[in-house]
């Protein structure tokens, strides 16, 4: 065997060892890249809202052809497409009464003054961790104390009281929201959930699913002062 | 020829990295075929898929409010028109543009003492309420975390190290929320003592204000329905 076929064989054989390697590492880099199986289930679960989504885009679009072949047509139709628009915005924005079926969140400090305690004193945290889990399980709107909630809706502690849109609210506090019924109890109701965390603080809650509930406007004005609206 | 005890090692050499060669080539097709891995891959393709979809159907449905708005451009609406603007700019149907803040948090980077809970250190879905809740009181006029958009039914929840929003948009630290309003008025709610951010930093949480003089927070990707809720027929 002459020198130049060995080094050729031995030329070969690293080259095929390199490509092995770096197989390897990519191999060993993906199975480490690759996720546990739970996020499987969350990845399902985005995809059905997109899903979902792009249904209702559909629908959207639809909607706005149809509008803008009768803008097309003259004023009188082209404001009443506006003036639909305008209600469809009004909705979104929470400015307008809605009913529908939902839930009765009732939360009260102790009613003996003996069971009072500092830590059972309602704070403006739980009243934010109560709609934080209806939104979460797909409260459409909420009001607190007659107050709707919308995007800019603060609910904040000042002194003993708590600020809801600017109005001082003060206990019992009716939390009234909107959406699947069952879903909405469950999600506050859930062992170790909110429903239990207020029982074991000593805090009164109530919660009840309700066939009608009606859920009032946000009742100021909107303002913009810093803000402007720009296209998409 | 004579062979050499080298042609021996060469050919042992040679055998050992066949049975290499094919043992790999198996191993990494396997792991390809592994049901969960497959599934998850299927599935990311599946959501890019839908997502580039529906981030179409938002350019075109945003191109058609223009072309309607300016159809109707010569109707008389009077106030309504401003009110069309504003509620849009609540429902989150316009994108909005203004002064404002950038509040970025990201995770502690303090070490965990042995027996700690390094939960204590970790953000939560709590912390980011408050810190909104903080900036609603301050008076913003419209916030966003990681550009999603907030509106007045966006839940902000935890789930292990990222946070979802908007039904299942998931948001990963570092969080980046945009506000717009008074810049001294957010910041200030925020550095107020005994506030949020002392607390938080407590905790070695890192956070960061800047106040930005052009904050950008774009519209709702997606749609708001009303699958419960109907407006009162009294008041329209």
């Amino acid at each position: 065997m002459s020198k130049k076929s060995m080094y050729l064989s031995i030329s070969i054989i690293t080259m095929i060892l390199g490509i092995m390697l770096a197989i390897q590492f990519r191999t060993a880099r993906f199975i480490e890249q690759s996720v546990p199986a739970d996020r499987a289930q969350e990845l399902v679960a985005e995809l059905s809202k997109l899903e979902k989504d792009n249904i209702k885009l559909d629908g959207e679009i639809e909607d706005l052809g149809y509008k803008l072949q009768q803008a097309k047509k003259g004023q009188s139709q082209a404001q009443a497409a506006i003036l639909d628009e305008l209600k469809k915005a009004r909705m979104m924005a929470g400015i307008i009464t809605v009913s529908g079926t939902g839930i009765e969140v009732v939360l009260d400090n102790p009613s003996s003054p003996s069971r009072r305690t500092s830590i059972s004193i309602i704070r403006d945290e739980d009243l934010l961790r109560v709609a934080n889990d209806l939104k979460g399980a797909g409260a459409e709107a909420i009001s607190i104390n007659g107050y709707r909630l919308i995007s800019t809706s603060e609910i904040r502690q000042a002194g003993s009281f708590i600020n809801v849109n600017l109005n001082r609210i003060e206990p019992p506090f009716h939390i009234l929201a909107i959406g699947n019924p069952e879903k909405l109890r469950s999600s506050l109701e859930i062992s170790g959930g909110l429903v239990d965390y207020f029982r074991d603080l000593g805090i009164v809650v109530k919660t009840q699913t309700v066939n009608s509930v009606t859920v009032p406007g946000y009742g100021n004005n909107l303002q913009y002062r810093y803000a402007k609206a720009v296209k998409g | 020829m004579r062979i050499k005890p080298y042609h021996l090692a060469l050919a042992l050499v040679g055998l050992v990295l066949g049975v290499l060669l094919s043992v790999q080539f198996r191993v990494t097709k396997e792991t390809l075929k592994t049901p969960q891995i497959y599934r998850v891959q299927a599935v990311g393709e599946k959501i890019s898929d839908a997502r580039s979809n529906r981030d179409k159907k938002q350019d075109q449905i945003n191109n058609m409010r223009a072309d309607l708005d300016k159809l109707a451009a010569g109707v008389e609406l009077g106030v309504l028109r401003e009110e069309l603007i504003r509620s849009r700019i609540e429902a989150g149907l316009s994108g909005v543009t203004g002064p404002g803040i950038e509040v970025t948090l990201n995770d502690s980077n303090a070490v965990v003492k042995p027996g700690e809970n390094p939960n204590l250190y970790v953000l939560h879905d709590e912390d980011i309420l408050k810190v909104l809740n903080e900036l609603r009181a301050a008076g913003a006029e419209a916030l966003a975390i990681n550009n999603q958009r907030i509106l007045a039914t966006s839940e902000i929840r935890c789930t292990g190290p990222t946070i979802l929003i908007n039904r299942n948009q998931r948001l990963t630290p570092p969080f980046i929320i945009s506000a717009i309003g008074s810049q001294d008025n957010l910041s200030n709610s925020l550095k107020m003592r005994g506030g949020v951010i002392e607390t938080l930093e407590f905790w070695g949480i890192q956070v960061s204000i800047k106040k930005v003089s052009q904050v950008n927070i774009p519209a709702l990707s997606g749609n708001i329905s009303f699958d419960y809720a109907r407006p009162n027929t009294e008041e329209q």
